[in-house]
């Protein structure tokens, strides 16, 4: 943009080209609003309200990132596509990408409601007041919050009875992709790069370092804090900085595959998440800890459709197959192979989640005990979890 | 060589601009930009007609699409202030998005210091003041360095904003401060301190139409800014300094205490859209969601849109509100997102392709081709 001279002296109160064009400005602004009234006349508005029990359903998805970014957002719109196959002519399906959080988000609902959708699914924790405060406006719409942590740690009271929160045991998935990286790792030492010290990534690193542990007691988890859930640039310096430190596994809790990179460089096995990276990186690929919301989705909105709404606070596991890990690369040795498989067959077989956390004391990084032996850990646990098990190299509070 | 460079291209000043250009050229700019929109619309299998007609219906006409149109219009309202005022003196500030975060720390800061007990207009009050603190405070940065030392205030502020982010982000996800809510589900995931109700801002409902109070703010700080670079001394030395430091200096006015006076009074603008944002609209320091939103960088849009007319940015906040929020009703499985933004990328170099247009005549020549070489 130039500003020029000649524009910005000329005196108040002259004739000038600057004052015309002003008025070209102004006269533009007045055209697009003598249309847009023109048009209104023309055009009557049609409700498009009132859902039918028995035609198809209209669903929405609202995502923070975009449908491509080749981790959260795609996957949760993979189990869109899902759904929509499963239910065919019962589902008319629509999404909204690069929603902020915030104001828009309360728009862009507004729109979808409008636009006749009875299930809003929102997909990042960001949205979740927005969701909440939707769906006492809307009581005939049902909101449907990932992530979200009202229930669990307020009660389903807390909450309007037309919302609800779903997620899955991640941290029970990496258990399982630990112990390919304990079995991995020579000298001892895996290196995690991971986005913010809050509870859910605290928990999925514990489950991660208690499943490497649980194959190689002597190994250490290094934890380097990115502050970002996608950034390249920092992703690559971060996992620089662990190779440097001695890490000679690298498991990467990002959104971009950019630790591979790192890895491939030095020739080092590494681990993903959220994301199948085994055809991109097939020389250091061990495997990734995945979801998979298809079912989820389409037992959600099969669930509506009979009239069987509930609050269920779903929690996916191994068991219902909500969470599972990539394929794994040729450094596994089939003898760990079948290790993990036997483990992921143990878990699914409990149709719970976190079969681990009490198999013995558990002590934090003090070497205080936090969990005994044989305790189970309810959701509200898992959700408030904000101490490091022991044999973690790192700072749970940043 | 390319035909232009042999012919030699260039832009003259219209000397006079004759009427009819007044309204040909915003009439034909504004068709131009639908006509090319119709083409790419076309490409893509789309129907233009339809798409615009739901372009105006969810930006404006559709009940309640004005009253989040306003939503939308409000920060962008106080961003493209603080780009147009700065801009006009010739002081580039990059900056609003930072200073509009740090505007929201302070006005989210003060809301909750003050507490539950304060009453609403006192709380509200303090926000207002502490928002335009916070940003005039940051602002302050590049313009003494440019004052000063003659830094390039393009970059210094551009740079600030990545600060205030981060920094806003420590507050939120990376310390137990004071604006962070610890307790209930702020164990389980950071977040702010919601403000007490008594210092969330109204919004006023006239019939369908909902009102945001920071709207109406920004509405008088345009029409206070319009006066003051008018009607002002300090209005007549902007426009000098803006124009010709040196004449400003053998004039007797101090060239770098206006640019000085100016980036403040800039900042304070964006800050006090950030005080909005938390006291009308969040409630709380979202460094995540602000930085998402962006509404410093298209503040820039506006003002230039604008063309650093205060008055203006008031309706080209408005109207470029009501694109953003029809353009989230527009994308779905069959309208990528990309072709929403191709779209508003379109109307807006078209609008601004015009104005160049109405300013600049296009003048062929085949003399002096070197010095003209496109």
């Amino acid at each position: 943009m130039v500003i020029t001279n000649e524009e910005i002296m000329v005196s108040p109160g002259s004739s000038s080209p600057r004052r015309t064009v002003r008025r070209a400005g102004i006269a533009t602004i007045a055209l697009v609003a003598v249309l847009g009234l023109f048009t209104a006349a023309c055009s009557s508005s049609k409700s498009s309200d009132s859902a039918k029990p028995s035609g198809p359903t209209k669903a929405a998805w609202i995502y923070v990132g975009p449908v491509n970014d080749g981790g959260w957002t795609q996957a949760h719109d993979n189990g869109r596509k899902e759904a929509a196959t499963a239910l065919g002519d019962n589902l008319i399906s629509t999404y909204k990408e690069n929603v902020p959080e915030g104001p828009e988000t309360a728009q862009v609902i507004d729109d979808l409601v409008k636009d006749g959708n009875t299930v809003i699914f929102g997909t990042s924790y960001g949205f979740k007041d927005a969701m909440q405060a939707a769906a006492k406006k809307y009581p005939d719409v049902k909101f449907v919050q990932a992530t979200g942590d009202d229930i669990t740690v307020n009660g389903v009271s807390s909450v309007p009875s037309n919302y609800d929160e779903y997620w899955g045991a991640g941290e029970d998935t990496l258990y399982l992709t630990g112990i390919a990286a304990g079995k991995a790792t020579k000298n001892n030492v895996i290196g995690v790069e991971a986005p913010f010290p809050i509870p859910e990534i605290i928990r999925q690193i514990n489950g991660f370092a208690l499943g490497a542990q649980s194959v190689n007691p002597d190994a250490t988890v290094k934890v380097v804090w990115t502050k970002a859930w996608f950034d390249p640039a920092v992703e690559r310096q971060a996992a620089e900085s662990l190779v440097a430190a001695g890490a000679d596994v690298i498991f990467s809790h990002q959104d971009s595959p950019t630790a591979g990179e790192v890895a491939k460089a030095n020739n080092l096995p590494w681990l993903g998440y959220d994301s199948d990276q085994s055809a991109a990186y097939p020389s250091v690929w061990l495997t990734a800890a995945t979801y998979d919301w298809g079912p989820y989705y389409t037992a959600k909105i099969n669930s509506i459709r009979d009239g069987k709404w509930s609050q269920q606070n779903y929690y996916g596991t191994i068991g219902d197959q909500f969470t599972s890990i990539a394929p794994f690369g040729s450094l596994v040795s089939a003898e760990t192979q079948s290790a993990i498989r036997a483990e992921q067959a143990k878990a699914a077989a409990t149709k719970s989640f976190g079969w681990y956390w009490g198999l013995e004391d558990r002590m934090d990084q003090d070497g205080k005990v936090v969990i005994t032996k044989g305790q189970t850990l309810s959701q509200k646990d898992l959700y408030t979890m904000s101490y490091f098990v022991m044999g973690i190299d790192g700072n749970p509070k940043g | 060589m390319s035909v232009a460079s042999r012919l030699g291209v260039r832009l003259e000043p219209r000397v006079d601009v004759p009427r009819w250009m007044n309204w040909a050229v915003p009439i034909g700019s504004f068709l131009s930009a639908l006509l090319v929109g119709s083409v790419v619309l076309l490409i893509t299998s789309q129907n233009p007609i339809s798409v615009y007609q739901r372009i105006l219906e969810r930006g404006f006409l559709d009940s309640g699409s004005l009253s989040n149109t306003l939503i939308s219009a409000t920060p962008l309202l106080f961003t493209g202030l603080c780009a147009a005022v700065a801009f006009r003196v010739g002081f580039f500030n990059i900056g609003g998005e930072g200073q509009f975060y740090v505007g929201a720390v302070f006005a989210s800061g003060i809301a909750l210091a003050l507490g539950a007990d304060a009453q609403s207009w006192i709380a509200i009050g303090a926000m207002i003041l502490a928002g335009a603190l916070g940003g005039a405070l940051w602002a302050f940065i590049p313009g003494i360095l440019r004052a000063r030392f003659r830094t390039n205030e393009i970059i210094t502020s551009l740079m600030l904003n990545y600060v205030a982010g981060i920094g806003a982000t420590y507050l939120i996800f990376e310390s137990d401060s004071f604006w962070r809510e610890l307790s209930g589900t702020g164990a389980v995931f950071p977040k702010g301190k919601i403000i007490p109700l008594t210092a969330q801002w109204p919004s006023f409902d006239l019939g369908t139409l909902v009102v945001p109070f920071g709207l109406l703010l920004g509405v008088l700080v345009a029409v206070w800014l319009h006066v003051l670079q008018r009607r002002t001394r300090f209005g007549y030395e902007m426009r000098v300094v803006g124009g010709a430091p040196s004449t400003a200096r053998y004039a007797g006015m101090r060239p770098a205490r206006v640019v000085v006076a100016v980036a403040m009074l800039s900042g304070a603008l964006a800050g006090l859209g950030g005080a909005t944002d938390v006291g009308n609209f969040r409630h709380v320091l979202d460094p995540k969601g602000l930085q998402q939103s962006g509404f410093g960088y298209a503040g820039i849009v506006v003002a230039a849109l604008a063309r650093l007319n205060p008055l203006a940015v008031v309706f080209v906040a408005i109207i470029l509100g009501g694109i953003t929020n029809a353009g989230y009703a527009l994308q779905g499985p069959d309208f990528p997102a990309g072709l929403v933004g191709t779209l508003e990328g379109l109307i807006l170099f078209c609008t601004l392709g015009g104005e160049v247009l109405a300013r600049y005549r296009i003048v062929l020549s085949r003399r002096r081709p070197e010095a003209m070489s496109a």
